[in-house]
């Protein structure tokens, strides 16, 4: 495994990143603006802002082929941002929601895309030509608290959402117009808008801080503040599920996941670093760090002239200051993205925290 | 006419979209065991008590964690408190380890008997003593302010600080065994004991 490729961005936190398709460009949520990122040589450097929001933003997503850039923020705010030669063009999108958007991210098919909000409503946006501007459709019941985090299916229609009541839902997200009819599958056949596919609630309960869907989308993974990860294999509409996995582990809660194929899946969180589960139908469990603590991330307890030693001892009182983490984000990690894939195969991903660090790791 | 203030009227009572009438029991899931009494609680006791006899603080343990009663009202809980309290003290200190290996390390549900042992030894360290250090401070604080640090909580001395001295122990040793994701859980999970 290749040495993880870290940029220090700034000294706050990154609520959420995304690389633009040709990873040249990268968004990260600060504060309540969006800095956009050029890769120069093996640097990123700041190239733009995005200013228009006025509370912390908490959501930010290229979409990949259009480039479009969708960002959401606490002021219950969503803008789709458009590159125009005049520089980057927000275009504000009606949400309706009374209370702030807490996560927004672009549709496979990138005709819509949702915001979870504190509401209690999933805002399902998409682009009303006639009126020339973007809506919104909400999928409310039966939510009962904030939405924290969102993931879509292959096939854009359906959505998996995480609350703070605990569960993890699948919904259709289904737009006449927008949307063509999805395939059948084990999720369900007939799938009008709101249609609930399925509610999971682990024993331990905790709020949900990551969902996603497997690379085929016939599987669901969900982990939440019980640092547990929850992984469930539907098994025809209207049933109970074929199988409901949960992997406690003896680790601080994860923030956020992604799946690597079938039978893998990558979480991170509040233990700052990377790790990884492998499992199918049968059984999940967790095999251990992505961190390669050998490498020069921990490499900091180096040989140290005595002339240096003393001169610690005298001014801190001890040889070595303790004030660095193993790993190599030095805070919570707070999003794993893909960054590189084949196939639903992962080859590189990213994460961001709140230590300011976006880290490209290689598998 | 009658007089109301308006101003001390709770309106988030009225408010059926008020996080103050968020329905917990949606919480919970529905491998939830039916609800236990005091009496079935109190006869589990007397196994334990028995197998603790026995020389078998292993199974003792073992048996008063697979009987908890989840879904049990506030008096089969208390009792149940006192079965585990009584195990706990009555393992003795060097035997902690062993019994812990045993107990929560196996593939055999161990990590949901860690996970429950968990819940009971901060339950355990949040509720008052019975009997010792209790009543002769009461008289601390001189009102009711219904906020008090001082009153149940014992401050080291008499019977309650043995007890809390053997949670805390048992605390260490689990944390060691099943790191501080079984903390968390504690906190998250509503299937309290």
């Amino acid at each position: 495994m290749a040495a993880p490729e870290i940029h220090h961005l700034f000294h706050n936190p990154i609520a959420d990143h995304s690389f633009s398709p040709d990873k040249s460009t990268l968004a990260v949520a600060r504060d309540s603006n969006v800095e956009l990122y050029q890769k120069s040589g093996a640097k990123f450097s700041l190239t733009d802002e995005l200013k228009g929001h006025e509370k912390t933003v908490t959501g930010v997503d290229i979409a990949p082929n259009s480039g479009r850039i969708v960002t959401c923020s606490q002021d219950r705010n969503a803008y789709v941002w458009e590159r125009t030669s005049s520089g980057w063009k927000p275009t504000l999108v009606l949400l309706r929601i009374n209370r702030a958007a807490t996560f927004v991210r672009w549709s496979p098919s990138e005709q819509k895309f949702a915001v979870g909000s504190g509401a209690r409503v999933i805002a399902v946006c998409y682009f009303e030509e006639e009126n020339d501007w973007w809506i919104s459709k909400h999928l409310k019941k039966p939510i009962r608290s904030t939405i924290t985090t969102l993931a879509w299916h292959p096939n854009s229609v359906l959505l998996a959402a995480g609350s703070t009541d605990s569960h993890a839902r699948v919904f259709s997200s289904f737009i006449k117009g927008v949307d063509t009819r999805p395939e059948p599958s084990a999720w369900g056949e007939r799938l009008p808008f709101n249609t609930v596919c399925g509610e999971f609630l682990n024993d331990s309960a905790g709020w949900i801080h990551g969902v996603s869907f497997s690379p085929s989308g016939n599987a669901l993974a969900f982990t939440g503040h019980d640092s547990s990860i929850t992984v469930v294999y539907p098994s025809a509409p209207e049933q109970p599920p074929r199988a409901m996995l949960n992997v406690t582990t003896r680790l601080l809660p994860f923030t956020s996941l992604i799946w690597n194929g079938e039978n893998e899946i990558i979480a991170a969180g509040h233990d700052c670093e990377p790790y990884r589960l492998r499992g199918d139908e049968n059984g999940w469990q967790l095999t251990g760090t992505m961190e390669n603590k050998t490498g020069p991330g921990a490499g900091t307890a180096r040989e140290e002239s005595a002339l240096h030693m003393f001169r610690q001892m005298d001014l801190k009182g001890q040889t070595q200051a303790d004030i660095q983490l193993k790993s190599t984000h030095q805070n919570t990690i707070s999003t794993v993205r893909v960054y590189e894939e084949t196939d639903g195969i992962l080859r590189r991903f990213s994460t961001s925290g709140v230590d300011g660090r976006v880290v490209v790791w290689t598998i | 006419m009658a007089q109301l203030n308006y101003r001390t009227i709770n309106i988030d009572v009225l408010d059926p979209d008020a996080s103050i009438n968020f329905p917990m029991d949606t919480l919970l899931p529905a491998t939830l065991p039916a609800a236990t009494t005091s009496s079935a609680a109190a006869a589990v006791a007397g196994e334990v008590r028995q197998l603790l006899r026995g020389g078998d603080p292993a199974a003792a343990l073992r048996h008063v964690l697979a009987t908890a009663p989840l879904g049990g009202d506030e008096r089969a809980k208390e009792v149940h408190l006192a079965a585990v309290t009584e195990v706990l003290q009555g393992i003795r200190q060097a035997e902690v380890s062993r019994v812990l290996e045993e107990v929560c390390a196996g593939a055999d549900g161990g990590a949901e008997r860690a996970d429950c042992l968990m819940k009971y030894l901060y339950k355990g360290m949040a509720s008052p003593v019975a009997g010792g250090a209790q009543s002769p401070r009461k008289s601390v604080s001189p009102q009711s302010t219904g906020f008090s640090q001082i009153q149940g909580r014992n401050l080291g001395e008499g019977g309650g600080g043995q007890q809390m001295s053997v949670l805390l122990s048992w605390h260490e040793k689990l944390v060691e065994l099943v790191g501080t994701g079984s903390i968390v859980r504690v906190m998250t999970d509503r299937r309290t004991v």
